[in-house]
């Protein structure tokens, strides 16, 4: 039986842009619909079948940020955002609106797809209610709420489980301090990043090879932090 | 005839301007002072010569002794004036009439001759201190307008090297404000002025009438610098609560003074200087501007060369031919390089906007230097990268991504300068409140003279200038940023060069410390 391809929407207003994701999805099996502006981006949202969505924040009719909350009102479709601007407060504002992640113009096609990729992971085992999350050499078990590195149990306190817990839901794509913040301490410490910095260090020291430079559990600095695992590091 | 009334008149005792010598404060005037200073000193000295007199008189019978008398007379004129000098003159008369000329003891003189004396004295008292006066008026003259020039002098050193308005503005609010002793508010009449130059409402409002007239209330005096050049704006000078008359003179000082200034900006050309220093200011905009669009117009067509390079690296067809390939990585390489030289355009002209705002939070310092490293990854290759984080350190309170430029900038600088096959060491280690980061390399290191100029914006290594390419920013961008952060940054000869960043460190509060136990 011949499975339908993932299809990818592309909403950006430059055209070569918009080649070169098409060639580079295309390349990888996706099926690309393109759109020039919000507006058609949104209307092809709802017209088409769209697995992802590839979304630029500068476009000629609105904002980025409102076509993310458009969006958001009534799909669960994960987006990726184009940004060019190297506001962290502006990136962190997009992935609290429900951005699944994002990449930092100019990318390499292989950012965007890692990106890309483990958005569409995260929607499919959701839905399949698997309950494993594996990053290079570390599973983490969300049923029996327990963690292994290599085969081996890794001891972890409850706040480290659930710190780690928070990370593995969006295995791949990154999650914002306060979105951790907000998951492990609650509403009241949202803004008390320097918690996050003590406990991913322990949970480093517990799961990482070398602490100092970690391959598992990365920072995206100024933004929050990521688990993945790129065995090429 | 006698000369009774004539010695009353002139006693000490009771000095002629007593009346007005109070004034409504209590305290003594300064002529009065001074009047009672030079009875206090030339009344002994006719005390005095009346003494010599008396024993020379003792010795040898002379005539016309009296005309020792001029004396003090004199020395009274020359120090004190005409008044002192004509009541001594009187002394001397009266002390002769007294105690030499018959009837000895008495007032009274038997020669009528003899009373030429007084108007005698009474000349050469008058005569004297007119032209010591006028000497004296003469040096006093001489030395206010050395300072007048000295202070100008000043002034128009200010304006020559005044760069824009605002220095020029500056420089005639401090030139007016020392010429008066008052505190001088200027501000050029579309504006309002800054905070600190706090002026009450009813002064800004007289002071935005045109013609301009003085507020009421007194206090504060309102002058436009020039009559014919409206653009110089208005000076306020708050010449305080001073009564009646005193407010007057010091009102009439006010004005010769701003009418000498407003002469000065006028020969000098201060239209035209001002004129000249908003253009200057306009290019620099401009200039600033220009580079930031044009940054923005070239960084999207890098960002789609950059992302088609990357697609033609993963095709099939590609990945069987690896010259193509290598083309397509030349491609991307390059155009990597000029987006990092794009960034750094960008970041010079936030820094010389001055737009440079750090968002301070905890960060782990070992996360900005991965975060650095990580984006020179395709180019850490061939050298040996040893990074050595201590396990303990603590955190950091700084704007995370400026710090990480400001490294990435200085781990740049090292591979740049530094022979393939050497090792870069990164270290990073507590020291009291702080967390200093030490980036060493094996190159040939810099000149014992250039230490202090490595950081200048444009500055770059004499021997190097042959031999690398770049534009002389990266550590300046470096230390800017790290400032920004409230880190500072230096560099040492070691083997090659030791770049030292200190990231400050500060302890986390109690209430910072509570939600940390872990259950």
């Amino acid at each position: 039986m011949n499975k339908p391809p993932v299809s990818v929407l592309v909403v950006d207003d430059e055209i070569q842009i918009r080649r070169f994701l098409r060639a580079g999805f295309e390349l990888e099996g996706f099926a690309v619909h393109e759109a020039a502006s919000a507006a058609e981006g949104i209307r092809l949202a709802t017209l088409k079948t769209v697995n992802l969505v590839i979304l630029d924040l500068a476009l000629p009719d609105t904002d980025g940020a409102s076509v993310v909350e458009r969006l958001r009102s009534w799909s669960g479709v994960p987006i990726i955002v184009l940004s060019v601007r190297s506001s962290e407060d502006e990136k962190v504002r997009l992935l609290e609106l429900g951005a699944d992640d994002y990449v930092v113009k100019p990318f390499g096609m292989a950012e965007l797809l890692a990106r890309g990729r483990a958005a569409l992971r995260r929607q499919t085992s959701t839905a399949a209610g698997d309950p494993v999350v594996r990053v290079g050499p570390l599973t983490i078990d969300l049923a029996d709420r327990k963690a292994t590195i290599d085969n081996v149990r890794v001891q972890l306190t409850p706040k480290e489980f659930r710190l780690l817990q928070a990370l593995a839901q969006h295995a791949g794509n990154v999650v914002t301090h306060q979105q951790l913040l907000k998951e492990v301490w609650g509403l009241p410490h949202e803004h008390d990043a320097h918690y996050l910095r003590i406990f991913v260090r322990k949970l480093r020291h517990k799961i990482e090879r070398d602490p100092s430079r970690p391959r598992i559990l990365r920072t995206e600095l100024g933004v929050g932090y990521r688990l993945s695992y790129d065995p090429t590091d | 005839m006698g000369l009774q009334g004539l010695s009353t008149l002139g006693s000490p005792r009771q000095p002629l301007p007593a009346a007005s010598a109070r004034l409504s404060d209590g305290r003594v005037a300064e002529p009065v002072k001074r009047f009672i200073y030079s009875m206090a000193v030339t009344l002994p000295l006719v005390a005095l010569v009346t003494l010599c007199l008396v024993g020379v008189k003792l010795v040898v019978d002379l005539q016309h002794i009296s005309s020792a008398y001029l004396i003090p007379v004199m020395i009274a004129a020359v120090w004190f004036g005409m008044t002192p000098a004509i009541l001594v003159a009187v002394g001397g008369v009266a002390s002769s009439a007294f105690f030499f000329y018959e009837p000895i003891y008495d007032f009274r003189v038997a020669d009528p001759a003899q009373l030429l004396d007084l108007p005698l004295f009474v000349v050469v008292a008058t005569v004297t201190s007119q032209l010591a006066a006028r000497a004296r008026s003469h040096a006093v003259l001489a030395q206010k307008r050395e300072g007048e020039i000295r202070t100008l002098y000043a002034f128009s050193k200010r304006l020559a090297v005044a760069t824009n308005a605002d220095d020029i503005y500056s420089a005639i609010r401090d030139h007016v404000s020392s010429m008066t002793g008052c505190r001088v508010v200027h501000w050029a009449s579309e504006e309002t002025p800054g905070p600190d130059d706090a002026v009450p409402p009813s002064v800004r409002l007289a002071a935005m009438q045109i013609p301009t007239i003085d507020p009421p209330g007194g206090g504060w005096l309102l002058r436009p610098i020039s009559a014919v050049h409206p653009e110089f704006g208005v000076l306020a000078i708050e010449i305080g609560k001073v009564a009646g008359s005193a407010r007057q003179s010091v009102r009439q000082r006010i004005d010769a003074v701003l009418a000498d200034a407003s002469a000065t900006l006028e020969r000098l050309d201060i239209g035209r200087a001002i004129g000249e220093a908003k253009l200057r200011s306009e290019a620099e905009t401009l200039r600033e501007a220009l580079i930031g669009s044009v940054s923005h117009d070239l960084r999207t067509p890098l960002a789609s060369i950059i992302g088609s390079a990357s697609v033609l690296l993963q095709a099939p067809a590609l990945m069987n031919e690896p010259r193509l390939a290598g083309l397509a990585g030349v491609i991307s390489e390059e155009a990597q390089r000029l987006n990092t030289d794009i960034q750094n355009l960008l970041d010079a002209t936030r820094i010389s906007a001055k737009s440079v705002s750090a968002h301070l939070a905890w960060t782990d310092a070992a996360d900005i230097i991965n975060a650095a490293l990580d984006r020179h990854r395709n180019h850490l290759a061939p050298r040996q990268f040893i990074t050595e984080i201590a396990p303990d350190l603590p955190l950091v309170r700084v704007d995370a991504m400026l710090t990480e430029r400001a490294l990435l900038q200085i781990i740049h600088n090292a591979i740049k300068f530094s022979p393939e096959q050497s090792t870069i060491r990164i270290q990073a280690s507590p020291m009291r409140e702080a967390v200093v980061i030490a980036i060493s390399d094996e190159g040939k290191g810099f000149e014992f003279e250039e230490k202090d100029r490595i950081f200048d914006r444009f500055y770059r290594g004499s021997r190097h200038r042959g031999t690398t390419t770049g534009s002389g920013l990266g550590l300046w961008i470096a230390r800017a940023f790290l400032a920004a952060s409230g880190g500072r940054v230096d560099a040492t000869r070691t083997d090659g060069t030791t770049v030292t960043v200190w990231l400050p460190a500060p302890p986390l509060s109690e209430s910072e410390t509570q939600g940390l136990s872990d259950e």
